[in-house]
């Protein structure tokens, strides 16, 4: 995107939730990885101030030597704090202060922040940490739009229509929903909310359904997003959000239930190539 | 719920759906303070008024729900009325 002055203007997106441990982190890194992958340059920040958990999802932990607070208080140019990825060479990590609280920084500051990094880059995307306290607010402070994940939980579901009313309130615009950690074979027997439900619920725009997969399990283990694993139903769900993020029209898959070894490796020769 | 159906796990509702009218109240109640017992209480007042135009409304038959929609959230009242007596004065 272009301002009028010829200036580049990136978008700025904050991945938000309320309640904490629905994928927040997990959703930022993949759909980061997955922007990147589709030919954007992306930032990921950690805004997760007192608990940096974005460096070691992207497998990047060994290589911070400044964070966010750094930057903000002027230890550090920006750019000395901007990590490279290991493999992606237009993806970059700006990572949150481990030993600060969540005070350390304020929105002006924060807002300035976002405003120096979307002439750098076409998506910065701000990983919020959970509640709806300081550490939120400092994270929407400068987005342009908000994407909200959830699982199709009462308590989680509960908070994020919390979160949604907050968002409107600050005139972000209409948010956008990732339900994620969905078991469609519990949804079939009834026994989980489904993403129909949730959207009647919360009544705002779906942009991706993400499977409950234990290829989170093991792609976190590694360090590594789950959108460079084919075989990763996630994987492919978040390479799907990022399209839809595009503006692509992409329709949403039908999820299988989670298949046993046998059935995946005969899986393999039974699909179809694309 | 009979001893039968108990014993055989039949009849209960699927939690899904437990789950999701559960929200329903809590939601309402987040965003507009409404609780169960305000809500009660509005449909009395309701009654009460329509009681004014209509002979045959009973508060406790009023089913009043509030439904999110993408721009506004609605109000839904459902009053049945008494059929059958007729005002013979
Ligand atoms: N689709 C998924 N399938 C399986 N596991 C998942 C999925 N999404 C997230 N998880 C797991 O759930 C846990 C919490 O995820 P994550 O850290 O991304 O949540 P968060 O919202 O960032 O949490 P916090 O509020 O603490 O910041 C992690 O262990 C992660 O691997
Ligand atoms: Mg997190």
């Amino acid at each position: 995107m272009q301002r009028s002055n010829g200036e580049h203007m990136g978008r700025v997106i904050t991945i938000t939730s309320g309640k904490g441990g629905v994928g927040k982190t997990t959703t930022t890194a993949n759909l980061g990885t997955a922007l990147a992958l589709q030919g954007g340059r992306v930032v990921v920040v950690d805004a997760d101030i007192g608990l940096r958990n974005l460096d070691v999802v992207m497998g990047l932990e060994n290589r911070i030597v400044y964070d966010l607070v750094d930057v903000v208080e002027g230890r550090a140019r920006l750019r000395q704090a901007l990590i490279k990825d290991k493999r992606l060479p237009e993806l970059c990590l700006l990572p949150a202060a481990q030993t600060r609280d969540k005070d350390a920084v304020t929105r002006e500051q924060m807002i300035d922040l976002t405003g120096q990094l979307r002439r750098e880059f076409d998506f910065v995307l701000i990983d919020s940490p959970a509640g709806i306290e300081n550490g939120f607010r400092n994270a929407i402070a400068g987005a342009d739009e908000v994407i909200i994940v959830t699982t199709p939980e009462v308590s989680a579901v509960r908070d994020a229509d919390r979160i949604i009313g907050l968002v409107e309130a600050a005139e972000k615009g209409p948010p956008n929903l990732v339900v994620n950690r969905i078991k469609p074979r519990l949804v079939n027997r009834g026994e989980m909310l489904s993403v129909e439900d949730v959207l009647e619920l919360l009544a705002i725009t779906l942009i991706g359904i993400v499977p409950d997969d234990e290829s989170i399990v093991t792609s976190t283990n590694r360090g590594e997003a789950a959108v460079y694993d084919h075989q990763s139903q996630a994987g492919r769900a978040f390479l799907d959000v990022a399209r839809r993020l595009r503006g692509e029209e992409v329709p949403f898959p039908v999820l299988q239930e989670q298949q046993g070894v046998l059935e995946r490796f005969f899986g393999i020769f039974g699909r179809r190539r694309s | 719920m009979g001893f039968f159906e108990n014993l055989f796990g039949g009849r209960r509702d699927p939690s899904a759906s437990v789950a999701k009218q559960r929200l329903m109240m809590v939601l309402v109640d987040d965003r507009y303070k409404l609780t169960p017992e305000t809500l009660e209480q509005m449909k009395v007042e309701i009654a009460g008024v329509l009681s004014r135009y209509l002979p045959a409304v009973d508060a406790e038959q009023i089913e009043v729900k509030i439904l999110r929609g993408e721009v506004n959230d609605y109000l839904k009242a459902d009053i049945p009325l008494k059929r059958g007596q007729p005002d013979v004065g």
